[in-house]
C-alpha cells in the first residue's frame, strides 16, 4: 500500500489497490496547470493591443500583435535595462564565487575558534531584510559618487549572493571524503592546491547550483536596483515598474517587458532544474 | 587532529568574504545606527541633528508600525501552513512510482513560480485579478469579486500569489526528504501498515524535518524581506490592509524622505529578524 | 496667506517690468538661435512624466534641438517615482539640470536651495533672456502655486491642471437631465440615486493610497465645504466643523461610487468614464485627450465639461500642475541651455502647437481666440478655474511629502471605514502637527508660508 494523496481522504483508508491512476493523472495535470497558467496569461496579454487588454471579459482568442515588444525594447529601452541586469548578475556571481569558495573550504575543513559563530553570521546576512541596508547604503554610495553605477548593485547583491555561495559550498565539501585530502597532503600539497585541485572539481555540483542561485535572485532584484539606480545602470525589474503612471496604465507593454524578464531566467531555471532542486536539497536537507 | 591548521590559513581563506560583506553589510547598518539617532530628513540636509533615541521611541510607540509588523507575522502564519500542506501532498504524488513522464513534467513547471522575477508576479496579479478585466472573475462563478479594492481580498490575493510562488520550493524540498528515505525500510513499513499517514508520520517524517526546518527558516526570512510583489501588486493598499514592514520602511525612508526615523525601524526590524534567525538556528542547526 | 500670495504677484511684476526695461536693448534682434549659439552641444539632463504635455513637448523637441544644437537629455519617470527620483538625484549633486516641480514640491527645492530663482538666473545671463517671455501673460494664480515661493518665482508653469467636471450627456440626458449638477449637494442627492443603476454609477472619485488620495480625494471635498488642512496658526483644521462636513460628504458620496474605490487611480476611473461605466468624474484638464479620442474612449461623442460643481464655500477646484526650474547644481552652460530650452517650451509662440498635441499651456494669451473653445470644449471650464482658486489647495510647504503620507493612509482608511472622519482627521492631525512641530512652525523658527 502506498501513501495516497492528501487531496482525496473520501476514499477507503484500507484499499488494497493502488488508488486509480486517473486520480494522480488528475492532480499532476492540476498542478501542472496551476503552474503555468499565469504564465500562458503573461505572454498572451502581452500580445495584445491596449484596447483588447482592458475588454471585460478578457478576450482569449485575438489577433496577437508585437508592437508591445518592439515598443517596450526600441523605444523605451528595455533592451538596455535587460542587458545591466545581465551583466551586474553575471559579475555578482563570479565575485561571490571567488570569495564564498575559499571561505567556505575553510568553514568545512578548518578547525578554528568561533567557526559556528562565523557561519551564523554569514547566514544571518541573508535573512537581513534589503530595505535594512537600502537606506544607508544608498547615503554611502552617494557620498562617494557611486549611485546609478553596476559596481554599487554588483557590491550590495553580495549580501545576499555570498551567503548561497558559502552555505551551499560549505555543505557540498563537507560531503567530500577527508581522506582525499589527507592524502594529497602527506604529498606535500599546500592547503590552497588541496582546494582547488581536490576539492573544488569534486564539489563542482555544489558551486554550479550556488552560481544558478546567485544569478536567478540577483536577475530578480527589484529594491536595491530602484534605490540605487537612475538611468545608466537601471535593471530590468525597475524598469517594470515604471511603466506603472498612475495616468494610463500599459498592461500589454508591461506584460512585454515582465515576460522579457521572466522568460530568460525561466530558460535558465528549466536548463538547471535538476541542480536547482539538488541545490535546495544540500541547502535544506543535511 | 583534522582541520587543525595555522590562523594564519583560516584568515587567508576567510578574509576575502568577511572583510567584502563586512563592507556591504556591516558597514551600512553602522552608519544606519547612526542616522537612527539622528533627524535625518533627505529634503533637510541642512538640519541633521543628534536627537538620542527620539526616533526609536517614536517606532516603539508607534501603532502603525506595530501594525505592519504583526500583519507580516500574520501573513507568514497563514501562508507557511498552506505551503507547507500543499507541499507536502505534492511531494508525496510525485514520490509515487508510475506515471513518470507526466512526474517529470510537473517537476519541471514546479522550477518556473520559483524563479519568476517577484516583481513580475505582482504585475501579473494586476492584470490577472482585476475587478473588470481579469480573467480570475472570468473563471470564477458569480459576480466579479473586487480584489484589489477590499482590504480582505486584497490580503487573500497576497497569500494566494505567496502560496504560488513558494509551494513549489516547499514540494521539492520535502521531495527531496522523501527521497532520502531509504527504499528497503519504506517497502517493511510498507508490509507491516497500510495507513499512509502511520508512514509519514514514522518512516518519512525523521527525513523531512531537516528540510521542514529550512523551509521555515528561508520563509520566516522572505516574509520580514517582502517587497516586490506586494510594492507591484498593491502598494500596500487598499488602506493598510497590505503594508507590510518593509513596505512601510521603504514608504517612510523614501517617500516621506524620514531617513533617521526609517533606520530605526529598520534596525528594529533587524533585530527582530535575528532573534527569530537565532531561535531557528541554534535549535534545529545544532551541528556546524 | 493673501498677503504672501500679493507681494508674490508684485514680484513677478516686478520681474517684468526689469525685464521689460533691460530688453529693450536687444529685443529687435535676439533670437533663439543666436542666443544658444554659445551653448550648442551641451546636453540638459530632465526628468518627464509619462503623460500628454510631456508627450507632446517630446514631439515638438527636434525643432528646439535643431535650432539650439543643444540636447534634451530626458528621463522618464512614473508621477510617484518622480519626487524621490529627483531628490535623491539632488542630494547626490546628481545630472539633472532641470527639475521637474509639481506645485507640492516647490517648498522643498526652493527651500534646500536645488533650483535657482527666474530673476537671479536672468542677471546671471542677460543675454539668452527672450524678450518675448512676457511673465504676465501666465495666469497668475498659476504662476505663483506652481512656480513660486516666499515671494519669488522659481518655476515656469509647464504641465498644467485645473480640476474639471467631465460628465457623459448621454448618460445624463436618458436619465432626464439637460446639465452637469451646480453643486456638490446636487451631485450626491439628485444625480446620484438616479444615475446609478444597472451596473452603472453616478460618479467616480479617484482615491488610492498615494498621491491621488490627498490630492484628488481627500482636498477636493474638504475645500469646497469651507474646511482646510491647516488654520492661521497652522494647527490642523481638519476637525472644524467644515472639514468634517467634507469628509462626511465623501462618505456619503461612496454609495454612488464603483466598489473598491480607494483603489481607482486616474487610469481606472478615466477608464470607468471612457467605457460607460461612470456617468461623471471630476478630473485633471490634461485627461482631455484621452477621453475624447475615440480611440481610448468608447463615450467621445457625449463627453461634455463644465467646472466642478461648488460647495457651500463655492467652487474650489483641485489645483495642480508642473512648472520647470533651473537647477543650482548643472554648470553655467547646462543652467543656461536649461533656461533656453524652459523659455522655449513655455513660449507664446509654442503655446497653440502645444495644446493641438495634448498639452495645456498657462498662457492666458493661448486662449484669447474665442474660436478654441469650439474645438477644446474644456477650454471655458478651465480658464474659469484659473481665475479663482486656492494655491494652498495642498499646503505646498517643504514639509508635504511627509504630510500626505499621513494623509493618504488615513484618508484611504476612513474611506474604508476603518476609522470614523473624526478619528482619522484626529489621527493626521496630530501626526501632522508632530511634523510641522518638528519643522519649527510653532516655534517661530519658520514663517507659516504654504
Amino acid at each position: 500500500m502506498s501513501p495516497r494523496p492528501m487531496r482525496s481522504p473520501k476514499l477507503p483508508p484500507a484499499q488494497h489497490k493502488r488508488p486509480p491512476l486517473i486520480w494522480e493523472t488528475v492532480i499532476l495535470v492540476a498542478i501542472i496547470i496551476v503552474c503555468v497558467f499565469p504564465f500562458y496569461w503573461m505572454v498572451t496579454t502581452s500580445l495584445k493591443t491596449h484596447i483588447v487588454a482592458l475588454e471585460a471579459p478578457p478576450a482569449w482568442i485575438f489577433e496577437p500583435t508585437f508592437n508591445n515588444y518592439s515598443e517596450a525594447l526600441f523605444k523605451d529601452g528595455v533592451l538596455r535595462t535587460l542587458f545591466n541586469s545581465l551583466i551586474i548578475a553575471i559579475c555578482t556571481t563570479c565575485l561571490a564565487l571567488i570569495l564564498g569558495i575559499p571561505a567556505a573550504f575553510a568553514l568545512a575543513r578548518f578547525e578554528f575558534r568561533g567557526k559556528k559563530d562565523l557561519w551564523f553570521w554569514f547566514i544571518t546576512n541573508r535573512m537581513v531584510s534589503p530595505i535594512v541596508l537600502a537606506l544607508p547604503f544608498f547615503l554611502i554610495a552617494k557620498n562617494l559618487g557611486l549611485l546609478d553605477r553596476h559596481i554599487t548593485l554588483i557590491l550590495i547583491y553580495l549580501t545576499f549572493n555570498l551567503p548561497i555561495v558559502i552555505w551551499i559550498v560549505t555543505d557540498q565539501i563537507r560531503g567530500i571524503p577527508f581522506e582525499l585530502d589527507e592524502a594529497a597532503r602527506l604529498e606535500g600539497a599546500s592547503q590552497f592546491t588541496i582546494m582547488t585541485r581536490i576539492c573544488l572539481p569534486l564539489a563542482m555540483p555544489g558551486v554550479a547550483v550556488s552560481a544558478i542561485f546567485s544569478f536567478i535572485f540577483s536577475w530578480n532584484e527589484l529594491m536595491f536596483g530602484l534605490i540605487l539606480t537612475r538611468n545608466d545602470a537601471k535593471t530590468a525589474p525597475a524598469m517594470a515598474v515604471s511603466f506603472m503612471e498612475g495616468y494610463n496604465l500599459p498592461y500589454g507593454k508591461i506584460m512585454a517587458t515582465s515576460t522579457l524578464i521572466v522568460i530568460p531566467v525561466l530558460i535558465f531555471a528549466l536548463l538547471a532544474s535538476r541542480h536547482l532542486v539538488r541545490g535546495l536539497t544540500m541547502g535544506a536537507v543535511k | 587532529m583534522r582541520g587543525r591548521v595555522s590562523r594564519l590559513t583560516v584568515l587567508a581563506f576567510v578574509a576575502p568574504a568577511v572583510l567584502s560583506l563586512a563592507l556591504v553589510g556591516i558597514a551600512p547598518l553602522l552608519f544606519a545606527g547612526w542616522t537612527s539617532l539622528h533627524f535625518y530628513n533627505l529634503t533637510k540636509l541642512r538640519r541633521v541633528a543628534f536627537i538620542g533615541l527620539e526616533n526609536y521611541q517614536t517606532v516603539l510607540g508607534d501603532e502603525v508600525f506595530w501594525q505592519a509588523v504583526g500583519r507580516t507575522l500574520f501573513l507568514l502564519g497563514t501562508a507557511l501552513p498552506i505551503q507547507i500542506a500543499f507541499g507536502l501532498g505534492v511531494a508525496i504524488i510525485l514520490h509515487r512510482p508510475g506515471l513518470n513522464l507526466l512526474k517529470t513534467l510537473t517537476r519541471l513547471s514546479l522550477v518556473l513560480p520559483m524563479a519568476t522575477t517577484y516583481a513580475v508576479v505582482g504585475l501579473l496579479g494586476q492584470v490577472m485579478f482585476n475587478q473588470k478585466f481579469g480573467v480570475i472573475n472570468q473563471l470564477l462563478p458569480g459576480p466579479g469579486i473586487n480584489w484589489i479594492g477590499d482590504p480582505q481580498n486584497a490580503f487573500i490575493m497576497i497569500i494566494f500569489w505567496d502560496v504560488w510562488q513558494w509551494t513549489p520550493f516547499v514540494a521539492l524540498v520535502l521531495l527531496a526528504g522523501l527521497t532520502m528515505v531509504p527504499g528497503e525500510v519504506e517497502e517493511a513499513a510498507r508490509l507491516e501498515t497500510k495507513s499512509w499517514w502511520t508512514i509519514l508520520r514514522h518512516v518519512q517524517l525523521p527525513f523531512l524535518i531537516p528540510g521542514l526546518v529550512a523551509v521555515l527558516i528561508l520563509r520566516t526570512a522572505d516574509t520580514l524581506k517582502l517587497f516586490d510583489m506586494v510594492f507591484t501588486l498593491t502598494r500596500g493598499g487598499p488602506g493598510a490592509a497590505t503594508e507590510f514592514v518593509s513596505l512601510m520602511i521603504q514608504r517612510v525612508g523614501f517617500r516621506a524622505f524620514d531617513q533617521g526615523l526609517a533606520s530605526a525601524q529598520a534596525i528594529i526590524l533587524l533585530i527582530i529578524t535575528i532573534i527569530l534567525a537565532q531561535i531557528y538556528i541554534r535549535i534545529f542547526y545544532k551541528e556546524v | 496667506m493673501k498677503k504672501y500670495i500679493l507681494t508674490n504677484a508684485v514680484s513677478a511684476a516686478a520681474l517684468s517690468l526689469g525685464l521689460a526695461v533691460g530688453g529693450i536693448s536687444h529685443a529687435m534682434t535676439w533670437s533663439l538661435k543666436d542666443a544658444a549659439a554659445p551653448y550648442s552641444g551641451t546636453t540638459v539632463d530632465v526628468v518627464f512624466l509619462l503623460r500628454p504635455g510631456y508627450e507632446a513637448i517630446e514631439a515638438m523637441l527636434p525643432a528646439f534641438e535643431d535650432e539650439t544644437g543643444i540636447q534634451i537629455n530626458i528621463i522618464k519617470h512614473p508621477y510617484e517615482n518622480a519626487l524621490g527620483e529627483q531628490v535623491r538625484d539632488f542630494v547626490a549633486d546628481g545630472d539633472l539640470d532641470i527639475a521637474l516641480i509639481d506645485l507640492v514640491w516647490i517648498g522643498n527645492f526652493a527651500e534646500n536651495e536645488w533650483v535657482i530663482p527666474v530673476d537671479e538666473l536672468q542677471a546671471k545671463f542677460p543675454d539668452i533672456v527672450d524678450p518675448d517671455l512676457d511673465i504676465n501673460d501666465f495666469f497668475p494664480l498659476v504662476l505663483n502655486a506652481f512656480g513660486g515661493w516666499d515671494g519669488k518665482i522659481y518655476g515656469v508653469p509647464f504641465d498644467n491642471y485645473s480640476g474639471l467636471l467631465f460628465y457623459n450627456r448621454c448618460l445624463l440626458e436618458e436619465s432626464g437631465f439637460d446639465g452637469p449638477p451646480e453643486t456638490w449637494a446636487e451631485l450626491k442627492d439628485v444625480y446620484g440615486p438616479a444615475l446609478t443603476k444597472d451596473g452603472k454609477y453616478a460618479f467616480a472619485l479617484q482615491s488610492k493610497r498615494n498621491e491621488t488620495q490627498s490630492a484628488d480625494s481627500f482636498a477636493r471635498v474638504i475645500w469646497p465645504f469651507g474646511g482646510s488642512f491647516l488654520d492661521e496658526n497652522f494647527r490642523s483644521n481638519l476637525l472644524s466643523e467644515e472639514s468634517q462636513a467634507g469628509l462626511k460628504f465623501r462618505q456619503d458620496l461612496m454609495q454612488y461610487m464603483p466598489d473598491g474605490i480607494v483603489a481607482y487611480d486616474h487610469a481606472e476611473v478615466v477608464n470607468a468614464f471612457a467605457q460607460g461605466d461612470v456617468a461623471m468624474i471630476t478630473e485633471w484638464s490634461a485627461f482631455y485627450s484621452t477621453v475624447v479620442s475615440e480611440e481610448t474612449s468608447a463615450v467621445a461623442d457625449c463627453v461634455a465639461i463644465a467646472p466642478e460643481p461648488k460647495g457651500p464655500a463655492g467652487r474650489k477646484p483641485a489645483l495642480g500642475g508642473f512648472s520647470l526650474a533651473v537647477a543650482s547644481q548643472a554648470d553655467e552652460a547646462e543652467q543656461a541651455a536649461a533656461w533656453l530650452f524652459i523659455q522655449w517650451a513655455t513660449s507664446k509662440a509654442n503655446a497653440l502647437e502645444y495644446l493641438e498635441r495634448g498639452g495645456v499651456p498657462a498662457r492666458a494669451s493661448a486662449y484669447a481666440d474665442p474660436a478654441l473653445a469650439e474645438t477644446y470644449t474644456f477650454i471655458p471650464a478651465l480658464v474659469e478655474s484659473w481665475q479663482d482658486g486656492v494655491p494652498e489647495f495642498r499646503p505646498r510647504f517643504a514639509e508635504w511629502p511627509e504630510i500626505t503620507e499621513i494623509v493618504q493612509e488615513w484618508g484611504t482608511k476612513m474611506m474604508l471605514g476603518e476609522v470614523t472622519t473624526e478619528e482619522g482627521a484626529a489621527e493626521i492631525g496630530s501626526r501632522m502637527e508632530a511634523v510641522l512641530e518638528a519643522a519649527g512652525y510653532y516655534s517661530g523658527d519658520k514663517p507659516l508660508a504654504q
